[in-house]
């Protein structure tokens, strides 16, 4: 059978083709860190001279370190808030025949519509006037916010099907709502829980907008505005710069292959 | 929403008013408790700041001004007249069409590939071409940068490898290129996640279609067009409707690699709020973009709720 596996050539070729696409800047981020200025201005395609980590010496010397932890405690603190406060809205709100309750959750889908661009300059405004620039809350109660609307019908459809004998069960053995709620029913919702949490995290962790308003101080600053800087930081130093990029991005990727099935999972569940 | 609760016989039923009103007292006040958080962080930093920006465009002020000047629609006369705030919406434009015709197009043949035709490494390959999706958009836009750089970049030495000679300007610096530079790095970014999305709709396609689609003698390329693009037609109006929420949303990725530059050439709604309130103080005027930009979205939130209760 030629013609099937000409068919066949032609589909691995197109596909290959676009995985060295995707591949070959991230494998040319990482070479250039290793070169010098000088090699990566003579010869920008080469292999570095020698493989030192000078460059990322340098960037590490901006605070990266810093960057990476307070990404990770915005991000940690945010997802949970998010997973709490829209578990308990949306375990209401699915448990509810109430027609001001079905208002209340069209009002909260309503808020997936509202662009955080268009919303800055009252939002910098009420924060600044809080007196709460620079400080990490001024950042992660928005970023719940944000998260909040698209996490509730997450969990109000998962919440739907979810088995009403057990809760029932609970409420008998004289369990409040709030205890049959984070004592039965978050606990053994483990699979939307950790979809919405996925999805969050790689959202807050690559942040942008927000943070580069609130955000001035390199005591606070998250990834995303603290690699900004580092173009300032070094100029023309490209391969401190490549480096400094490698450090924020080599992380997550690799949390990504390994996990990947749950990323991917979590990620297209957007399409349903 | 048609039940009625009190229509089925109660356990409780008949034991006086006292035992039944009490448990229905704490219901409401417990629902209150749950709520209260959501409703309460929604309307600080979404609902309210969504009415601040709307009534604050009828308005001039500055960043740190208490005062503001009533200034009517005035704002609105100015962006109507404003050409670069038609450059901006232009240039939303040409990312939302680029996008849906090359992340969703090469996206949808990249997931009929890999689920129809190379089963069996797809998992490698899908990790690989979604991996970008993970990386920030502003790492992104950093690293192709330095590779569009016309010193140091890697894509000036192999155009001139093969002969070809680079944009004078450089990539980013040619205003009559550089947005269509910015369209090509977010296909690389997001071609990934279109693909994911696509192939999650592929493979609930049963089986047994393509199996009497192929008795009937529709294969390969036929059997795409026949089967597969209808059976996804739901999934790819939702891959079309996030890339267009997507495509007036983009910020990041032009805050770091133009800026809006060269000579606005690459102004988006975002970056040109950015540039008005933050950079000029022009806050009432900043405010008076946004509202388009909330009406684009808020219109198209709509349709992507519709679209999804069909689905």
């Amino acid at each position: 059978m030629p013609n099937f596996t000409r068919a066949k050539v032609l589909m691995y070729g197109f596909v290959s083709l676009w995985s060295l696409f995707v591949m070959l800047p991230l494998l040319w981020m990482v070479l250039a860190s290793f070169k010098t200025k000088r090699e990566l201005f003579m010869d920008p395609l080469g292999l570095p001279g020698s493989w030192t980590f000078d460059a990322y010496e340098r960037a590490w010397g901006v605070g990266m370190g810093r960057f990476m932890v307070n990404s990770v405690i915005v991000t940690g603190a945010s997802v949970a808030v998010i997973t709490v406060v829209s578990g308990m809205a949306a375990y209401v709100l699915a448990r509810s025949d109430s027609r001001w309750l079905r208002l209340v959750y069209l009002l909260i889908v309503a808020g997936f519509a509202v662009p955080v661009q268009a919303v800055l300059v009252p939002l910098y405004q009420m924060i600044s006037g809080a007196g709460m620039l620079n400080s990490m809350a001024a950042i992660v109660l928005p970023y719940a916010a944000y998260g909040i609307p698209f996490t509730t019908v997450l969990f109000y459809a998962f919440f739907l099907d979810f088995p009403k004998e057990l809760e029932e069960a609970a409420r008998l053995d004289g369990c409040s709502r709030i205890r049959t709620l984070f004592r039965v029913i978050l606990p053994l919702s483990g699979p939307a829980v950790a979809s919405s949490a996925i999805f969050q995290s790689v959202f807050i962790w690559n942040e942008f907008v927000l943070a580069l308003l609130m955000l001035n101080n390199p005591g606070t600053k998250t990834l995303p505005v603290g690699i900004i800087a580092l173009g300032g930081e070094f100029t023309s130093d490209w391969p401190a710069i490549m480096a400094g990029l490698s450090i924020a991005i080599l992380p997550i990727l690799l949390i990504f292959v390994l996990a990947q099935k749950y990323f991917v999972r979590s990620l297209a569940g957007l399409g349903k | 929403m048609s039940g009625v609760p009190s229509g089925r016989p109660s356990p409780l039923a008949g034991q006086g008013a006292k035992v039944a009103k009490r448990p229905q007292f704490s219901a409401r006040l417990s629902a209150f408790i749950l709520l209260a958080p959501a409703l309460l962080l929604c309307a600080v930093f979404i609902f309210i700041p969504a009415v601040l920006a709307i009534a604050g465009s009828f308005f001039t002020f500055g960043i740190t001004s208490r005062a503001w000047d009533p200034a009517g629609l005035s704002n609105y006369a100015k962006a109507f007249a404003d050409p670069i705030f038609w450059t901006a919406l232009k240039n939303n434009m040409i990312i939302v069409l680029g996008s849906i015709t090359f992340q969703i197009g090469i996206g949808t043949i990249l997931a009929a590939i890999l689920d129809r035709g190379l089963p069996r490494s797809a998992t490698m390959f899908r990790t690989i071409i979604f991996a970008p999706m993970v990386v920030s958009a502003v790492a992104v836009a950093l690293i192709w940068q330095v590779i569009l750089d016309p010193n140091v970049g890697a894509m000036n030495a192999i155009i001139k490898a093969i002969g070809l000679s680079p944009p004078q300007l450089g990539w980013l610096g040619d205003p009559t290129i550089s947005i269509w530079v910015v369209l090509m790095i977010a296909c690389w970014q997001y071609t990934g996640f279109m693909m994911v999305l696509i192939l999650a709709g592929l493979q609930g396609i049963p089986k047994e279609l393509y199996e009497a689609a192929a008795l009937d003698g529709a294969r390969g390329l036929k059997a795409f067009r026949h089967i597969t693009l209808p059976s996804i037609r739901n999934v790819l109006l939702v891959a079309v409707l996030i890339t267009t929420i997507g495509g007036f949303k983009v910020f990041d990725l032009i805050y770091a690699t133009t800026q809006g530059g060269p000579a606005n050439a690459t102004q988006v709604l975002g970056t040109y709020i950015y540039l008005q309130a933050f950079n000029l103080g022009n806050m009432g005027y900043a405010d008076a973009i946004s509202v388009v930009l909330l009406s684009i979205a808020v219109l198209l939130g709509w349709l992507q709720l519709k679209s999804s209760r069909r689905a």
